[in-house]
């Protein structure tokens, strides 16, 4: 399903970034890097009236060529971004947001975790291999 | 940035105007060659008309022409061909640098929200103030000049290369202009021809170029008159007739070169050409090639081999009208080339030279003249007609047009395939078509300014184009349909991007016509930019970034970036990496400080955010860039960054990374090798983890000889043991100074580490080395190659033997030697280890160890290390290679101390205090003492007693003196006592000897020897720590010697025992800098466990009365039982087969063992494992009158041996340890305890003085201090010998009655203790414990043992019996004897059967100290029978508490006796 899958701390640097070719990683860290920007403003242009209610999945972000890139952003301002192929059509926005909340939950988990501090990049196994759930249907 | 110095309006009339072309006579061309110029050239500067011009559109409205710019070009002038076009639009990018000092260093900070808006950022953002007002002062203001100036330089030369098209008229030439001079003979006849060439080229259909506007072109005849050389009347008479022929308004007289000689050097002349010549260049390709590549690094042979001079001669193409003579482009050509060749700069001053300011009012006033009375009416008339054409038609043709099309063509469908618009895209009208003829007139009323006009005809011929499928021509008109509605000032209709989009992408896609399809993006993105529509802005340039033009693509990238940051919410992420994209770009097209400084840009972004592979990319790029464009500095920084941080790249990345950043680096070291060695990044220095060791490398053992273990770097440090040295010290140094320790005492360091105090100044001394141990990491995957590694220094010699802290020398450093790589030429001031090789491997961190030797006295300071950094490469083959890929350079070792935190300042703010660890000071030479142990164990059995030598050796060039010794272990260990002869046996001969002295007694009665401890050097209590070890004449002398002997005694608790000496020494000479020296060992001893003797003293029973009077006399002063159990706990199986008890020796100043009363026939007393044996000894007071003698302090020593050897135990080393014992275990429990807590009881209830005497008096009774000494050896077998080991273990007698024990009874004195939250309860009373009191009196019974009656005679049995009260205590006891019998239990009455006692049945009586009373009893039986006559309950209290009450008194042992009857 995911080509990438990134998650991003509060003040925009990276928690943890796969992405599945491994050769374009440096790619999908620019697209990835890039896509912050429309995040920001979409939370900055729905947030401000209703901050409370805003809903965290963000939607397509933009489309690339190669790519779509959906975005989700955690009431603590944790940024969730899947890159997904854009040959992939078969992908429902519904299962996007599947994807979302998973990783979302995986993020809770980690977040739980006493012996994790918090803004150190998320080295759980437990959420690498669910990430890996998520991509490896791709292939 | 991405805002021009022009407005957008500006912009785009000057994108379009009036095309003018020129035919010159070559008379008239002679004559502005004067200049240096052309004629269009000379005209170009004023080609801007300052006022207004008017005319009247067909609805006769007048039209206000502002600023109208016109266009002046040689007819023949050709448009370059696309290849062409390519290089000069490139040219005139590279050409156009941002400013210096800003892009060309790569910036090292930033943070994306603050940095990136530059000033010229800022003032671009259209809400950060007005935008009119910014722009304004944008274009005042002499600093900001346009922001992306190679973007308006490519703008402008793109658009001016414009070839001219079919489809649209407004690069079509409108009017020609027809120059002749008037030197001519007969300018008519050359106006005449002229006219005719001009008409030649316009109909004739030789030549596709250049196109005219409308067929009947506007001529203008000039007529060009040097003042200086012609004749001004002829001239005028030419002019005059010229008008007769061609009106007023057709013609012109230009009069120029005024200026007769040459400009004085002193006159300031105004050169408007430089500009337009420097920037219009695009007619003088070499030119401009030369100038760029003595600017840039641009690759010269390229751009030579392909715009070769003669190259551009040779594809002259028939299209052009080649008149080679007459070709005023080529002259140019070749006029530029000339002059760039050979005076590039100095070729704009040239231009104007015969001109003056007179003259440049009469141009100025020509091209307004041509404009006004001959351009405008010109147009104006063509509007009109075209206007009058087109009404006419309208209804007529249109309709009838549109319906043969519909009957013929099948009509204007709109599902048209692609295909088919793909053919129509190529369709074209005749030039005379009417569907032209609208587009003609939209285009004249744009060029004059007419927007609206413009705009309906636009919309009008757009409609017309399209129901036709002429795609090329639809999509011109949309474009500038466009354009006029967004410049139709008024009442503005809405800007229909719409247009432009479908423009563009009919220009792309149906025409692949890119050139226009860019124009009409550039134009558009420029209208969106002024209406704040970045976000469309900027995807309409991206999406017009193609392969075929990397230049093309970046440059729009790079606006579309500038975009994405002039947002209302500007989008950094997106500028960046759309900046980076461009930088791609650019680099692709060969420009590489452009990409430099794209990526630069972006840096800003990604810079510390995290995102390390982007970072890592963008750096690597700027450092090759850097280096490309030979900026080293900044590549060796953009290297550094990718390799300090920690990279997440992989070993293969990093290792081409490295390899890059070592090329370039050694480029950059090379040519500057004197200055200052650099500093290098890797591998990363841990300064803070930095240690320095002042001091030699310890010894190994050598042989037997074992070196005092001392300091070294291997040695962790270890809080607790370093301040157990600094306590040491400090003891040692207090008994040196007779008691004090002066108020700066600082225990010596000789590793200093980030645990350590280092606030002073080290010492180190002369001819002593020190060794620094630098802590290096590898943050790569890949080895690090670290070769001729040594340290950098700056010393400055000082004598600190002469007063006032000596004469401060010259300071030298080695870093000049370093930086050469030869640091010899400064070893005899202080000699720097070199280490050849070293190796940090991949992620590991390691340790190195550079020694220094100083040879003079003064301050040093180590600065840092200095090394060749290189890689190690995979393959040998490539060894040779991998030799010069290093680079030499250094790091500084810089120490932050700790942070301060005493004041309030200090604490508030972040202040560090000084670390100086590596400025050490060298002082004068000390001596040095190494100190060898020999025979030294590393097990014993606990209280084994074991005999080594310890040699001292003084190394130094300087005598030694004050040898100390301090232990934290002293009853470890003894050097013999100082009565013992130190006749220094070698250690050899007495190997197999025992430790003790001996004599050769048989057992017997106890040897008795008085011994006062000072002879063992003790003191008052304390055991001592220090003990002075004798020189001989109190020094040792340099490279000198001693050995002596060393007892040593396991300590008594098993385990292992770490045991640390101190040895202290000093110079004969008071140094000022260093008073002393130390050197410390630590010895590590296993102790297995030996004996385990557990002994009591119980009070004798025996009271005078019989034995001999000597015998009785002793035992009135009080003897006691002491019985000594041994058990054998050894527990190894395989060494000690068994102990044999040798000897027992009693030490005491009141008490001493008197006799051995064991059983007979027990008298080998061996205890093979786990057995256990009993000894009982009689003990008895000593004699008072030696006790009372010279001391009390005096101890008498009584050995008991029980074989046949004695022990002298008064000796060394058995009285030594005796000594040096450990203090007493008995006092830390058991019942003493409560007297401890009864003394703090006390002072709480100081009114209770009674109690304290009582206290005391009691308790006295029942003390005693007897320590026994029990000797013993052991036989053991070790490698099939047998090996006699001897040994000692004391046990303190304190309490009759208690238990002591060799072993102090750790594990129970380890006990948990429950913690308590509540206060215990106070204990209840403070009076002496039953116990204690039950020892006041001590009872004996008297009586036959066997007593015969005759029972039938007489059935009452009387038999005396005496009871003895013997008073222990020092106070009168009374006394209460109950004799009745306790009814308790019946049985014991039927065990005993039972016996009265006669006469009284209760005494009292009243015992002064130590009394001895008889109480006479009668005892009566009743029949034969054996009787305990212990019956007796004795009471007893102090006399002086009435408020006690009496306690019962320990009963005596069954006192059975025997009534027979007879």
């Amino acid at each position: 399903m995911a080509v990438c899958v990134a998650v991003i701390a509060k003040e925009n640097y990276p928690l943890y970034i796969r992405s599945v070719p491994s050769q374009s990683e440096l790619k999908f860290h620019y697209t990835v890097h890039t896509s912050l920007d429309v995040v920001e403003e979409k939370i900055s242009t729905a947030g401000k009236a209703m901050a409370e209610q805003r809903e965290l999945y963000l939607g397509l972000l933009y489309p690339t060529e190669d790519y779509k890139v959906y975005g989700y952003v955690t009431n603590s301002k944790v940024k969730f971004v899947i890159v997904v192929d854009s040959s992939n059509t078969s992908l429902r926005d519904n299962e996007i947001r599947s994807m979302f909340r998973k990783l979302h939950n995986s993020f809770t988990d980690v977040m739980c975790n006493p012996f994790y501090n918090p803004g150190d990049p998320i080295q759980s196994r437990a959420f690498d291999s669910m990430v890996s759930a998520m991509m490896v249907q791709s292939s | 940035m991405a805002q021009c110095a022009q407005s957008v309006q500006e912009f785009i009339q000057d994108s379009f105007v009036p095309m003018v072309s020129v035919l010159c006579s070559e008379d008239a061309e002679r004559v502005t060659r004067k200049n240096n110029l052309s004629f269009p050239e000379l005209l170009r500067p004023f080609c801007r008309l300052t006022s207004e011009g008017h005319l009247r559109d067909p609805n006769n409205q007048v039209v206000v022409v502002k600023g109208l710019r016109i266009s002046v070009t040689g007819v023949n002038t050709r448009s370059p061909n696309s290849g062409e076009v390519r290089k000069l639009l490139s040219q005139a990018v590279s050409g156009c640098q941002p400013p210096e000092g800003l892009p060309a260093n790569v910036i090292t900070a930033g943070d994306y929200d603050l940095n990136i808006s530059d000033r010229s950022v800022k003032a671009s953002v259209p809400w950060y103030s007005d935008w009119k007002e910014m722009l304004t002062q944008l274009s005042s203001s002499k600093y900001y000049t346009a922001t992306t100036p190679w973007f308006e330089a490519y703008r402008e030369n793109f658009l001016q290369s414009m070839p001219a098209s079919d489809h649209e008229f407004l690069n079509h030439y409108l009017a020609c202009m027809l120059v002749v001079s008037s030197r001519e003979a007969v300018p008519t006849e050359q106006f005449l021809k002229l006219s005719q060439e001009q008409h030649r080229i316009q109909h004739s259909g030789e030549y596709t170029y250049p196109k005219w506007f409308i067929p009947n072109t506007l001529k203008y005849y000039v007529l060009l008159h040097d003042i200086s050389d012609g004749d001004e009347q002829r001239a005028d008479s030419v002019y005059e007739d010229m008008k007769q022929r061609y009106g007023t308004q057709g013609c012109y007289l230009l009069k120029i070169n005024s200026r007769t000689g040459a400009a004085g050097p002193d006159e300031q002349m105004p050169d408007p050409w430089s500009q337009y010549l420097q920037k219009t260049n695009i007619h003088s390709p070499l030119y401009i090639t030369i100038i760029f590549s003595e600017v840039d690094g641009l690759d010269l042979s390229d751009v030579v081999s392909e715009i070769h001079p003669l190259k551009l001669e040779q594809s002259a193409d028939p299209g052009f009208p080649g008149n080679p003579s007459k070709a005023v482009n080529s002259a140019d050509t070749a006029r530029t080339q000339k002059q760039g060749s050979v005076t590039p700069g100095a070729a704009p001053t040239a231009h104007g030279a015969c001109l003056t300011l007179n003259d440049h009012d009469r141009i100025r006033q020509f091209i307004q003249e041509f404009t006004f009375r001959g351009l405008l009416p010109h147009i104006e008339k063509n509007i009109r007609q075209l206007n009058d054409q087109l009404v006419s038609r309208k209804g007529l043709s249109r309709s009838l047009f549109s319906a043969t099309k519909k009957w013929f063509g099948g009509g204007k469908v709109p599902e048209k395939s692609i295909a088919e618009l793909k053919n129509t895209a190529g369709l074209l009208y005749p030039p005379e078509a009417p569907e032209l003829q609208i587009r003609k007139m939209a285009d004249l009323c744009f060029l004059v300014q007419h927007y609206e006009l413009a705009y309906s005809c636009y919309h009008t011929a757009k409609k017309d184009f399209l129901s036709d499928q002429a795609m090329l021509y639809a999509a011109g008109s949309l474009e500038m349909a466009a354009v006029s509605a967004f410049l139709q000032s008024g009442a503005p209709r809405p800007y229909p991007a719409h247009y432009m989009e479908t423009a563009i992408q009919t220009y792309r896609d149906v025409c692949k016509n890119m050139v226009l399809a860019e124009r009409c993006a550039l134009l558009s993105a420029e209208v969106l930019k002024s209406q704040a529509k970045y976000s469309d802005a900027a995807t309409l340039l991206i999406k017009m970034t193609s392969e075929d033009s990397d230049l093309r693509s970046a440059l729009l990238l790079e606006q579309a970036a500038h975009c994405f940051i002039n947002m209302r919410s500007p989008m950094v992420r997106k500028f960046a990496f759309h900046m980076i994209l461009s930088g791609h770009r650019y680099s692709k097209a060969g420009q590489k400080r452009h990409a430099l400084r794209c990526y630069c840009q972006a840096m800003q972004v990604y810079k510390g955010k995290g995102w390390t592979l982007a970072e890592d990319h963008i750096n690597f790029t700027i450092g090759r860039q850097s280096f490309t464009l030979r900026q080293p500095e900044n590549a060796v920084a953009a290297f550094r960054h990718i390799l300090i941080n920690d990279s997440k790249q992989t070993a293969t990345q990093q290792s081409a990374f490295l390899r890059e950043y070592l090329y370039v680096y050694k480029s950059l070291s090379q040519p500057s090798n004197e200055g200052s060695l650099p500093q290098l990044p890797l591998p990363c220095v841990h300064s803070a983890q930095t240690r320095v060791f002042f001091g030699h490398e310890p010894r190994l053992a050598e042989g037997e000889k074992q070196a005092a273990t001392h300091v070294w770097l291997d040695q962790e440090f270890d809080q607790e043991q370093a301040q157990l040295w600094a306590e040491l010290e400090e003891q040692v140094v207090a008994v040196a100074n007779r008691g004090s320790v002066h108020i700066s005492f600082q225990p010596t360091q000789y590793c200093l580490s980030s645990h350590t105090e280092n606030l002073r100044y080290p010492f180190a001394v002369v001819e002593e080395p020190m060794f620094v141990e630098v802590v290096f990491r590898n943050p790569l995957k890949v080895p690090l190659v670290l070769s001729d590694l040594s340290l950098l220094w700056k010393f400055t010699t000082k004598d600190f033997s002469k007063p006032q802290g000596g004469t401060t020398g010259e300071t030298i450093t080695n870093e000049k030697e370093a930086a050469a790589g030869k640091a010899t030429a400064l070893n005899d001031i202080i000699s720097t280890e070199v280490i050849p090789e070293f190796t940090v491997g991949l992620e590991e961190t390691k340790v190195a160890r550079l020694k220094l030797l100083p040879h003079k006295t003064g301050e040093l300071h180590v600065l840092g290390i200095v090394y060749n950094l290189g890689t190690r490469e995979e393959d040998n083959s490539a060894s040779e290679a991998s030799q010069l890929m290093f680079v030499r350079g250094r790091q500084d070792l810089e120490i932050q101390g700790p942070r301060l935190n005493v004041t309030k300042e200090e604490k508030t703010s972040v202040r560090h205090g000084p670390d100086r660890r590596l400025d050490p000071i060298i002082t004068p030479p000390m001596p040095l003492l190494e100190v060898f142990f020999i025979n030294f164990p590393t097990g014993l059995l606990c209280g084994e007693i074991r005999k080594a030598w310890v040699e001292f050796v003084n190394v130094s060039a300087v005598p030694l003196a004050g040898l100390r010794v301090a232990s934290t272990h002293p009853e470890f260990f003894t050097f013999g006592s100082a009565t013992a002869d130190l006749t220094p046996v070698t250690p050899t001969a007495a190997e197999h000897c025992s430790a003790y002295k001996t004599m050769v007694t048989p057992p017997s009665d106890a040897a008795v020897t008085l011994v006062s401890p000072a002879a063992f050097g003790i003191t008052g209590d304390n055991r001592p720590t220090v003990v002075e070890i004798p020189l001989t004449g109190g020094v040792l002398g340099p490279g000198e010697a001693l050995q002596i002997p060393l007892w040593l005694r396991g300590p008594d608790r098993e385990g292992v025992h770490e045991i640390s000496f101190l040895f202290y020494y000093e110079g004969l000479e008071k140094n000022a800098k260093l008073g002393h020296r130390v050197l410390r060992h630590k010895a590590v001893i296993c102790a297995s466990r030996s004996l385990s003797v557990r002994a009591t003293a119980c009070r004798s029973n025996t009271l005078p009365g019989r034995g001999k009077r000597d015998e009785r006399e002793e035992e009135r002063s009080g003897s006691m039982l002491v019985f000594v159990d041994v058990e054998n706990i050894n527990t190894s199986e395989a060494g000690v087969r068994e102990f044999h008890i040798v000897q027992v020796s009693s030490s005491s100043r009141q008490w001493r063992l008197h006799k051995c009363i064991n059983p007979a026939g027990d008298k080998d007393s061996k205890l093979a494992s786990r057995e256990r044996g009993k000894l009982c000894f009689r003990a008895t007071r000593c004699r008072t009158q030696e006790a009372t003698s010279d001391a009390l302090e005096k101890y008498t020593f009584a050995d008991l041996n029980l074989g046949n050897e004695q022990i002298v135990s008064s000796t060394t080393p058995c009285a030594d340890f005796f000594f040096r014992r450990g203090p007493p275990s008995e006092p830390r429990k058991g019942g003493v305890i409560t007297v401890g807590g009864l003394l703090r009881r006390q002072s709480l209830t100081p009114a209770n003085s009674t109690d304290d005497s009582m206290t005391s008096i009691v308790r006295k009774c029942s003390e005693v201090e007897l320590d026994i000494i029990v000797l013993w050896k052991a036989y053991v077998v070790e490698d099939n010998k047998q090996l006699i080991l001897e040994g000692q273990l004391h046990v303190a007698l304190q309490t009759i009655g208690k238990e002591a024990c060799s072993l102090s009874q750790k594990e129970e004195a380890q006990e948990m203790v429950l913690l308590k939250f509540k206060p215990d309860l106070p204990p209840p009373a403070s009076r002496p414990s039953l116990e204690q009191l039950s020892h006041l009196i001590k009872t004996c019974l008297h009586y036959p043992e066997s007593y015969d009656h005759p029972f039938p005679q007489k059935s009452l049995c009387m038999v005396p019996v005496t009871l003895t009260l013997s008073n222990c205590s020092l106070a009168q006891v009374d006394v209460i004897i109950d004799l009745r019998h306790k009814t308790t239990s019946p049985e014991s009455l039927e065990v005993h059967g039972s016996f009265t006692w006669l006469g009284q049945t209760q005494y009292k009586l009243q015992l002064r100290p130590q009394e001895v009373h008889g109480l006479s009893l009668k005892a009566c039986f009743f029949q034969a029978g054996v009787y305990n006559l212990g019956t007796p309950r004795v009471f007893a209290k102090l006399a002086q508490s009435g408020t006690m009450c009496e306690t019962s008194q320990q009963s005596a042992m069954p006192a059975l006796i025997i009534i027979n009857s007879v």
